[in-house]
Order: C-alpha cells, then sequence, then structure tokens
C-alpha cells in the first residue's frame, strides 16, 4: 500500500498540505480532485518523493520514502508527468526503452512488446517522438512510465499520473484511462490527479478530494460525490443527475443553476 | 533512425563506431604524409611498420624524425583534443538539454583559457621552472577555470530544470567577452614568452604539440572521456528532463556534477594544450544525431571519433592549405562551425514556431 500520514508542507510559513492522509491501494485507482491550488500538485510531489514533507510520513509498502534510494524508489512507484518534452529525436521506441530499469536486461524485449501493445504505440515505433501528436506522445510516455515498473515483483507498484489528460481530446482522455484500467490485474496502485469529475466518477475506484490542502472526502464515488460538497469544494454550484442508460453519477456545473443555487443560499442567509 | 535495417541495435552501434573507427585511421595516415615536407604513402607505411619492429628498406631518417617526432605527436594530440571536444559538447547538450550549447559558446574554453593564462602570470619564472608544474598546473588550472564558468552559465540560464536557450547564448556571450578581455590585457602587462600570442588563445594552435605533452592529453582528456561514455544511460534519461530522471531512479545532482566537472576538465586541458578551438563540440554532436539517432550510448562514442576526424582534417588543411605557413585551425573550424551554428537557429526557430 501506498500510505501518507498526517503530511504538512510549508512555503514560507505557509501551510500548502496540511495533515493530509491518504493511500493507494495495489490494483486500484484512486483519482484526487480540486480546484486549482488547493495543494494537489503539492501532495504529488510529496508523494512522488520529489519534495518532502515537513511533517508527516510517506510510506510504500511499509517503507518509508525516506529511506528508499532513488533508484529503490523508482522500481516501486513511476510517475507520469503533464506533459513531457524530449530535447533530441529520439524515436518513439527508444523514449519507450529510457524507461526500462536498470536491471532488465532478461525480459526487456517481451516487456517492451508488452507495454506498447498496451498503450497502442507499436505502429508508432520508428517515428520520431518530436513528430508525433499530442494524444500519440502522451501514449508513449505512457508506455515509457509503463515499463519502470512492469516487470512483476513480489511487492506491488504504484503509477501516479499527474493531470495526464489535461491536453487531450475526449477520445484519448478515454483511451489514457482505459489503459489505466487495465493495470489492476497486474498488481500496479494507480494514483491519478484530475480535473475532469465525469472521467473521474467513471474510472476510479476511489476519490480523494482535496480543499485548501485538507482532504476534504475520500472514498467511493457515491460516498464522496455529493451536490452540497463539490459545490463548497469548487465553490461553483454543481448538480449530479444519473445517465438514463448508463445509471452512472453525471455531473452538471451549467449555469442556468447557478443563478438559482445563489438564490436559495440567500434565501437561506 | 534505423528503419528498414534489420539488424539489432548491438550491431548497428559496432559497424557505425568500426566505420569511423577506420575513417579516422585513413585521415591519420594522410595526414602523416601531407605537409611542408612531404612523406611518400609507401614511406609512412614504412616509418610506422619499423617501429612495429618490421624492418624494411629505404627508411630516410629525416622523414623518420618529422613524422614521429612532430608530426605524430601532433596529431594524436589533435585526436585527443578534437575527441574530447566531441564528446564534451555532446555530453553538455545533453545535459542542458539544448542542441545549441558549445563550450566555446557558452564560456567554458574562454573561462579555461583565462585561467591558464592567469596560473603563467601568477607563477613568475615559469618559463624555465620545473616542466612538472607546467604540464600539470596549467591544465589544472584551466580545468577549474572552465569548471567554474560552465557552472556559473548552468545556474545562470537555468529556470525551472530547464535551460533557455536565449539566456543561455547571452550568458556565454558575455563572459567570452570578460575573459577574451582578460586575456588581451594579462597578455598586454606581462611580457613573457610563456603567455604565448592571443591568436594561440583565441583561436588554437596545434604546432606546439609534442610527446610532451601526451601523459597529460591521454590521462586527462582519454580517461575522462571514457568516463563520458559510460553515463550514457545518465543522459538519456536527462533528455526527457531532469524531475523524469530523478523519476525513474537517477541521483539527478550528483549526476550533473559529474558531468559538468569530466565535461570541464576535457575542455580545459584541451584549452591548456591548444588554445581556444571552436564549434567542433557544436557541429559533431549534431552530425552524429543526424545520420544515427539520439541514443547517447552511440552519440557519445562516436561524437569522440568525429570530433578526432575533424579536427584532424582542420588541422591538415590549416597545415597545409598556405604551407609552409599555418592558418590558426580555429579559423577552419569556425569557417565550418559559424555558417552552421546560424542553421542551427533557423531550424530550431522553425521547430518552435
Amino acid at each position: 500500500m501506498l500510505q501518507a500520514e498526517d503530511i504538512h508542507f510549508c512555503i514560507r510559513q505557509r501551510p500548502i498540505v496540511k495533515k493530509a492522509s491518504i493511500s493507494v491501494n495495489p490494483g486500484e485507482i484512486l483519482a484526487v480532485l480540486g480546484p486549482n491550488g488547493a495543494g494537489k500538485s503539492t501532495l504529488f510531489k510529496i508523494l512522488a518523493g520529489e519534495i518532502s514533507c515537513t511533517r508527516g510520513q510517506v510510506d510504500y509498502n511499509g517503507q518509508n520514502l525516506r529511506a528508499l534510494k532513488t533508484q529503490q524508489l523508482a522500481s516501486v512507484r513511476a510517475v507520469m508527468p503533464q506533459h513531457s518534452t524530449v530535447s533530441f529525436p529520439f524515436t518513439a521506441r527508444e523514449v519507450v526503452e529510457l524507461g526500462l530499469p536498470k536491471d532488465s536486461k532478461k525480459n526487456s524485449e517481451k516487456n517492451i512488446r508488452e507495454v506498447m501493445e498496451l498503450t497502442k504505440v507499436v505502429h508508432l515505433e520508428d517515428r520520431l517522438y518530436q513528430q508525433l501528436s499530442g494524444g500519440e506522445k502522451q501514449r508513449v510516455q505512457l508506455a515509457r512510465v509503463l515499463i519502470q515498473i512492469w516487470e512483476k515483483k513480489p511487492f506491488p507498484r504504484y503509477l501516479l499520473l499527474d493531470e495526464p489528460t489535461s491536453s487531450l481530446d475526449i477520445s484519448q482522455q478515454h483511451i489514457v484511462l482505459d489503459i489505466l484500467k487495465k493495470l489492476k490485474s497486474q498488481n500496479i496502485g494507480v494514483l491519478i490527479v484530475l480535473h475532469d469529475l465525469n472521467l473521474a466518477a467513471h474510472y476510479a475506484d476511489r476519490i480523494a478530494i482535496v480543499k485548501d490542502g485538507l482532504i476534504a472526502g475520500v472514498g467511493k464515488v457515491e460516498e464522496v460525490y455529493s451536490e452540497s460538497l463539490l459545490s463548497e469544494v469548487f465553490d461553483h454550484p454543481i448538480r449530479l443527475v444519473k445517465d438514463q442508460e448508463t445509471q452512472q453519477i453525471l455531473v452538471s456545473s451549467n449555469s442556468a443553476f447557478h443563478s438559482e443555487l445563489k438564490i436559495s443560499k440567500q434565501a437561506q442567509a | 533512425m534505423i528503419a528498414g535495417l534489420s539488424i539489432s541495435k548491438d550491431s548497428y552501434q559496432a559497424l557505425v563506431l568500426s566505420a569511423l573507427g577506420i575513417a579516422l585511421i585513413l585521415i591519420m595516415l594522410l595526414s602523416l604524409s601531407l605537409g611542408a615536407y612531404a612523406i611518400p604513402f609507401s614511406s609512412v607505411l614504412a616509418i610506422l611498420g619499423e617501429q612495429f619492429g618490421l624492418s624494411l628498406e629505404g627508411v630516410d631518417r629525416s622523414a623518420a624524425n618529422v613524422l614521429l617526432q612532430i608530426r605524430l605527436p601532433r596529431i594524436i594530440i589533435a585526436l585527443l583534443i578534437g575527441g574530447g571536444l566531441g564528446i564534451a559538447g555532446a555530453a553538455l547538450q545533453g545535459l542542458f538539454r539544448n542542441p545549441l550549447v558549445e563550450p566555446g559558446l557558452i564560456g567554458v574554453s574562454s573561462g579555461s583559457a583565462l585561467f591558464a593564462v592567469v596560473f603563467i602570470v601568477l607563477i613568475p619564472g615559469l618559463a624555465g621552472s620545473s616542466n612538472l608544474i607546467q604540464n600539470l598546473g596549467m591544465p589544472l588550472f584551466a580545468f577549474l577555470g572552465g569548471l567554474t564558468h560552465v557552472w556559473a552559465v548552468y545556474q545562470l540560464a537555468r529556470t525551472q530544470g530547464r535551460t533557455d536557450t536565449a539566456t543561455l547564448i547571452l550568458a556565454g556571450v558575455a563572459i567570452n567577452a570578460l575573459a577574451g578581455a582578460l586575456i588581451g590585457l594579462t597578455l598586454f602587462f606581462a611580457d613573457d614568452s610563456a603567455l604565448r600570442s592571443f591568436t594561440f588563445w583565441s583561436l588554437g594552435d596545434l604546432g606546439a604539440s609534442s610527446w610532451s605533452k601526451f601523459p597529460v592529453a591521454i590521462s586527462l582528456i582519454g580517461i575522462p572521456s571514457i568516463m563520458l561514455m559510460l553515463e550514457y544511460r545518465n543522459l538519456n534519461a536527462l533528455s526527457l528532463g531532469e524531475r523524469e530522471a530523478f523519476h525513474m531512479g537517477i541521483s539527478v545532482q550528483r549526476v550533473k556534477i559529474k558531468i559538468l566537472i569530466l565535461s570541464a576538465l576535457i575542455v580545459g586541458v584541451g584549452v591548456s594544450l591548444a588554445g581556444m578551438i571552436g564549434f567542433v563540440g557544436l557541429v559533431v554532436p549534431h552530425l552524429i544525431r543526424i545520420g544515427f539517432g539520439a541514443n547517447h550510448r552511440l552519440v557519445l562514442p562516436a561524437s569522440f571519433l568525429l570530433g578526432a576526424i575533424l579536427l584532424n582534417v582542420a588541422d591538415l588543411m590549416a597545415r597545409t592549405v598556405v604551407s609552409p605557413a599555418e592558418l590558426p585551425i580555429g579559423v577552419l573550424t569556425a569557417l565550418i562551425g559559424a555558417p552552421f551554428f546560424i542553421y542551427l537557429i533557423f531550424k530550431l526557430n522553425k521547430i518552435n514556431s
């Protein structure tokens, strides 16, 4: 399990993350939601080991993050940033190979094949990365990140993704999240920062909502998604409706409803 | 890059490197034969053969002397300096994540030259003094100068884990101007024959190469170059970005310092031996990447070989074009390199727009 307990982080005495506790189980997708400036990125960086928290601690499979060497950490968790640039003319396959762990000689060919098939980039392998479309780049990066933790190990691994879909169109967003769903059988736990509430509701097993450096709510979609909590957290009126066909929760944030809610708020006051 | 060729990556790499190696040997043989004192190719082979115990008739002693005592050390020093500039350029480009980086342009070379000149002034009466001080002290001092400058430029140009090209080049321009002025000033006031000329420092000269410089060159350029080649995995990871490299399990800070030190050592020692020779470190890694792909596992050793080839070609031209006089070698490398640099700026602008 990836577990963060009571973590706290300040920049110039100003707390960015306060007493946040969060955990990711192997085989689940945890989506982290929250408005801009809520502390999601800082929380993400603490979990990834880029910065260390002022207080509290982060454990990977029961081992304290601080006690892990950079390379040990890399065998337990991989990180997918929002968008990555590659500064030299590498081919797509070469970019994927960059992610290979240092000690993987034996199965590397098979593993490369598997992740490239999973992320549907096999046909791109000889193309130059710099010439790919946004969606293709993101999938190549996903393959590069996955190869790092693909090899089956006696311990679970974790994948952290920071808004990987923010620059993708709708179909590409679903392609990426569908790939993540398939990682459950690999004993990999996924933590993904998302902006799209519907996407999160559709794919995540659990959801954590961050507001002002605190975890405002965590649990299954139906436990966390409430109109009052979401409206409060995002400071915008949000309505939940059920899709007639799939019975899934849909999040609506249209402005016609906006004025209505404002009025009712005033009435309450 | 290797689409269509059904050979493994390892054999592709071996193929490219041996082709470059053969080209290097050929250019070295040609270089041994040509010059103010022409030595026929057959004699070159005979003289070299004699060194390996083959006794052949008709070896001209004076030709053998020119070849073994003047040309051969010069060619080998050119090999090491050119190779060093090529690989240091490749490594610095990888580290800065910027294809416009070059030891000369960003001020490493001029920093080294400045420190070398200052060293000579600070240690009085050096011309006649112990060879150890001169042979080892000056290169190491030049290395310190290069390291200081590359570190300063790196800190200046880096914002959020990336280097900004404009700042990088501007910082280089400023440092080059300052170091150039200080070198000129030092040379003007210190009337010491050991200082050599301003041309030597600013445009380079391999003419002073001799076997006495070989130990320093092989140990302080050759060995660091091999150490840089072993950094290919880290440099590959760094081309995704520093954050990404850390995520992939690389101790970024340690790797950065190591690469900066090795590159500064190679460039600094090269400058102390032959002055500033520009653009080799810019052009060579580019040609390699265009031709054979961006994987540093190949780019680093191939840049060494191509750098060695290029500097030997340039030196051969410098020696023969206006024979018996010599052109400063930096003139030739700049003649090829500067237009190439302009072309790169155009190309990068196109990509960015």
